[in-house]
């Protein structure tokens, strides 16, 4: 990493930095497995702009790993978390964030399902109560004197 | 109750459809940049074609058309003859093409076959398409005199798209 950072010195080489966009570090400075963890951990934070519904982490596409060379850089200069997702989130929106955040339009996503869970809760439990409450259907009295009731009888009842 | 039941599910049924009908259209690859309005990500990348260094900083006074590309990118080709005979047209607008996952070699022989108008930068680790939110090639950022990014454009450019895309930056 040292050696790009002079090689692209050397060429007078800037691409945009994080600091731009997010400030400067506000983390420790990750090394060793617990880089390689937090890489991973973020990386399935972020949804992969070229492909359909996968983590940067799952893609193995260039743009992807581009992206996750980057989560990497980013957490050994001291980037937090947050602020990682936050620069991604400036760069791409709310559609590279693959659990969206709890606000706006995005409230619906997390309240609908509970919601309608909810109803339909409700609903099942009512209905319920209503058939255990519910009379038993009172015997319907035959009429007596049904003359086709009072055939079949006979017919039946006839040894 | 039955009729409750059949209201609530009305309901829910007008509103999924409503979010399917919304949705009809739109294309799902496409991302509205929250860089509109914004100032442009800076950098400063080497022109292959040229060898010289590019700074954007240094483009201030004049629109800037940057264009996301690459080789191995099919829509690219199409596109290329429209950015390079727009260039020539338009002296007083800065084009700059930025490509990316790509090698010197196979950009010099594009740009040798096809033409050149205007500086080609590498972007070797992709970190530039990444601080513009580039979602795939080609993408095209227009950018006013005062570095503000004005308008992003996805897919293949024609000349009445780019001109109606510049005329943003001219505002």
């Amino acid at each position: 990493m040292i050696a790009t950072f002079f090689l692209l010195a050397l060429l007078q080489i800037k691409a945009p930095d994080a600091a731009q966009f997010v400030g400067q570090p506000k983390g420790i400075p990750l090394s060793g497995p617990r880089l390689e963890e937090q890489t991973m951990v973020i990386s399935h934070e972020l949804r992969c702009p070229v492909c359909q519904g996968l983590a940067i982490g799952d893609s193995p596409s260039i743009m992807a790993a581009n992206m996750k060379a980057q989560v990497r850089e980013l957490l050994e200069r001291g980037y937090t978390e947050e602020q990682i997702l936050s620069y991604f989130e400036k760069s791409y929106g709310q559609f590279v964030l693959l659990k969206p955040k709890f606000q706006g339009v995005n409230t619906l996503v997390w309240i609908l399902p509970i919601a309608v869970l909810a109803i339909g809760f409700v609903l099942v439990v009512s209905k319920a109560k209503k058939l255990e409450v519910a009379p038993a259907p009172a015997a319907v009295e035959e009429p007596v004197d049904d003359p086709y009731l009072a055939q079949v009888r006979e017919m039946v009842e006839k040894p | 109750m039955n009729r409750t039941v059949l209201i609530i599910g009305i309901i829910i049924v007008a509103v999924i459809v409503f979010v399917l009908f919304a949705g009809l259209g739109k294309d799902p690859q496409h991302i509205d940049s929250p860089l509109i309005g914004k100032p442009a990500p800076p950098f400063t990348l080497k022109a292959v074609n040229t060898g010289q260094t590019i700074d954007l900083e240094s483009l201030r006074g004049k629109p800037v058309i940057v264009n996301f590309w690459a080789t191995w990118c099919v829509p690219c080709y199409e596109e290329h003859p429209t950015l390079v005979a727009n260039a020539r047209q338009l002296p007083d607008v800065q084009f700059v093409g930025v490509v990316f996952n790509d090698t010197e070699d196979k950009i010099n022989q594009f740009l040798a076959a096809r033409g050149s108008a205007y500086p080609t930068l590498l972007d070797a680790n992709g970190k530039t398409a990444i601080a513009y939110g580039v979602g795939g090639v080609p993408e095209t950022y227009f950018i006013n005199p005062s570095g503000i990014i004005v308008a992003k454009f996805e897919g293949p450019m024609d000349s009445e798209i780019l001109r109606a895309n510049l005329a943003k930056a001219l505002r």
